[in-house]
């Protein structure tokens, strides 16, 4: 009889002190296909990762070389500083939260979330107790008998979540756990899920779409695309301070404007106009950038303060959200900006701007980013 | 309460459908069996022809200790012919499921053609390949592995062997069917919370194909114990089967009476093995995610 040997490791209750993962030049191709290109990264210990990308950026096939579903076709992965390249799945300490949940379906939540201490040989009481511990970090205590098909959404996720965490894993990987709930559960469950992180101290990897999940939950986040990791940092770092024009683009919306770099801190952009903008050092003239503003950067007439860039241009659409309206302006030459109008507690946010109206638009030269 | 099957209307313009086909079983499944039902209270006149009568002495001769041996025989084979199938048949079913990636459809349909050939036939060319003298036989002599030959044919393995050989396919199907709708992320979650390969299939993948097993096991178990053309053919006087006992009354000992009495005592055996198969079917139907991944 084959028996899994793992090595459970207790989570460091501060976190934080060494590191998790280290991935090293991790490549992995399919046939011609290169899904995940000589990726570099390091996660410490405790830390809420995300993986952030559109669908085939490679963050799937990224988690499921960290779970040893995948073997790296090239590139090293080191879990605790231990080498897992060629550990299979059974005898790695990490476990993962499938985007289906994969609950099996044979047994009640309880055996559900046993499976895998059952499979470590641990003492049958111990199992009980933290089978008991587990169901109750996740509000599912009365609940242990059910069978999964009887249990909501929510519910499920929890167990898949509790049948993972009751292993105490070095490591926890997530794939798109929330992308099957409706957008109030959502929310409610990435509150949860990060006040769980906070509470167990387990290195989480969370590997998702949705850009505002990832800021909101993440210690960190690595936004990628075509295989490698574009920008890894915090969140207000990859949000203020995008390192290229994917990022700027995928995280949040962002005002892209292109222009020809004139000399430095000066961009002459589509209309004609030069801009005063800080143009990185390595750009030389004649070179072309993206003009990069956030939305809500973005001040309209009297809003207008000294020492920002004005232009002017036309309302061409209006989108009312609620809390603030999406103000789209048409600068001529076909560059248009966005802008985020908040609704305040003197001003209803759709009372200003009518489509068509001819409006000033300015940003401070520092809130504009130079892409290249 | 609207339905799925729709309205009043269609369900009427349904039914004039329903008329022809059940006329057709009416006629010659119904009445037929009406009538073995019904021969089977009757006796033999003294010239060999059926009587139609209010007698149970057939059922008496059919629960005779002499044909006990029979049916526990009959038993045997169909349990083991089962459970050879199983075996041989999960791996084939699951290579194909797990595996078959666009040659699937190919490689099912490789299966099922050689059941396009009767089963008689199929077992007339086991016959020539097993016989005394036959291919295999002679093979065997000429590379000098045995000088007198193996005896096959008369044998019980070899009425086995050819039960197996045709109900296979029977066994393959509903387990390549259950695997295919299961989830593979099942398989994957069990090998992520520490199982082996060998135990992730018992825990996980042998649990969610139960379904799958029962239905080949009862395509395979039914049929197998009513047959008569693997132990005519391949068997002798130690092989015989209910099925030959019953083939013998209408046609050997022309005592059709009593070959309708053992076939209703068959039928009825196999009907209870069938409605259990039925309710625990219809028990995982009630419940449809207990028997697939959540």
């Amino acid at each position: 009889m084959e028996q899994a040997t793992v090595n459970e490791t207790q989570p460091s209750p501060e976190g934080g002190n060494g590191e998790a993962i280290r991935l090293e030049g991790v490549t992995k191709r399919f046939g011609d296909f290169t899904a995940v290109d000589a990726i570099d990264l390091s996660i410490p210990r405790g830390e809420f990762f995300s993986l952030l990308g559109p669908s085939g950026c490679g963050k799937t096939t990224t988690l499921r070389m960290l779970a040893g579903f995948e073997v790296p076709s090239e590139g090293r992965i080191l879990l605790e500083g231990e080498p897992v390249e060629d550990v299979p799945p059974y005898r790695r300490n990490v476990n993962m939260v499938f985007q289906s949940y994969a609950l099996f379906g044979h047994l009640d939540v309880a055996d559900n979330v046993a499976f895998g201490l059952k499979r470590r040989k641990v003492p049958k009481d111990e199992i009980g107790r933290r089978v008991d511990e587990a169901l109750e970090l996740v509000s599912l205590g009365s609940r242990a008998k059910s069978r999964p098909s009887e249990l909501s959404g929510g519910q499920r996720q929890r167990v898949a979540l509790a049948r993972a965490l009751v292993n105490r894993p070095a490591v926890l990987l997530l794939d798109e756990p929330l992308g099957a709930l409706d957008l109030k559960l959502r929310r409610q469950m990435q509150v949860e899920l990060k006040q769980i992180q906070r509470e167990v101290g387990i290195t989480f990897v969370y590997v998702t779409h949705d850009q505002e999940e990832a800021l909101s939950m993440s210690d960190r986040i690595a936004v990628m695309s075509d295989g490698r990791i574009a920008q890894c940092g915090a969140p207000e770092e990859v949000y203020e301070h995008p390192n290229e024009e994917f990022v700027a683009g995928f995280i949040g919306i962002s005002n892209m404007i292109e222009g020809v770099v004139e000399g430095p801190g000066s961009v002459k952009i589509g209309t004609g106009k030069r801009i005063q903008a800080p143009v990185p050092a390595d750009c030389d003239a004649g070179d072309t950038v993206q003009l990069s503003v956030r939305p809500e950067k973005i001040a309209i007439d009297e809003e207008i303060e000294a020492g920002m860039i004005e232009m002017t241009g036309r309302v061409v659409s209006r989108i009312y959200h609620g809390v603030n309206t999406q103000i789209t302006v048409e600068l001529g030459q076909g560059a248009h900006l966005v802008a985020l109008e908040q609704a305040t507690y003197t001003a209803s946010a759709d009372d200003r701007w009518e489509e068509g109206m001819e409006v000033r638009v300015g940003w401070h030269p520092e809130n504009c980013l130079v892409l290249r | 309460m609207p339905g799925v099957a729709g309205d009043v209307s269609s369900k009427g313009f349904w039914s004039r459908f329903l008329l022809p086909g059940g006329v057709w079983l009416l006629l010659l499944f119904v009445v037929p069996i009406c009538l073995v039902l019904a021969l089977s209270f009757g006796y033999t006149d003294d010239l060999g022809r059926a009587v139609y009568s209010f007698g149970l002495e057939n059922y008496q001769d059919a629960f005779d200790p002499l044909y006990i041996p029979v049916l526990l025989r009959s038993i045997g084979f169909a349990v083991a012919t089962a459970a050879f199938c199983l075996l041989l048949g999960y791996p084939i079913a699951y290579y194909i499921a797990r595996y078959g990636g666009r040659r699937k459809h190919i490689l099912i349909a490789l299966l099922v053609i050689p059941f396009f050939v009767n089963y008689l036939v199929r077992t007339y060319a086991w016959v020539a390949l097993l016989a005394d003298e036959g291919l295999v036989n002679s093979a065997l002599k000429d590379l000098g592995l045995t000088e007198t030959g193996i005896q096959f044919v008369n044998t019980p393995y070899a009425v086995v062997g050819g039960l197996v050989y045709g109900y296979l396919v029977f066994m393959i199907l509903p387990i390549y069917a259950s695997l295919e709708r299961m989830d593979g992320s099942l398989i994957e979650a069990g090998k992520d919370l520490f199982g082996t390969p060998s135990r992730v299939f018992m825990h996980v993948t042998l649990p969610q194909t139960k379904q799958g097993i029962l239905a080949g096991c009862v395509l395979v178990f039914l049929p197998a114990v009513g047959d008569f053309v693997s132990a005519q053919l391949l068997g002798g006087p130690d092989t015989y089967m209910v099925g030959n006992l019953i083939q013998d009354q209408f046609f050997a000992a022309s005592n059709w009476p009593f070959g309708s009495a053992l076939t209703v005592v068959m039928m009825l055996f196999l009907s209870i093995w069938m409605l259990g198969y039925l309710r625990s079917a219809a028990r995982e139907a009630r419940d449809p995610v207990a028997a697939g991944g959540v």
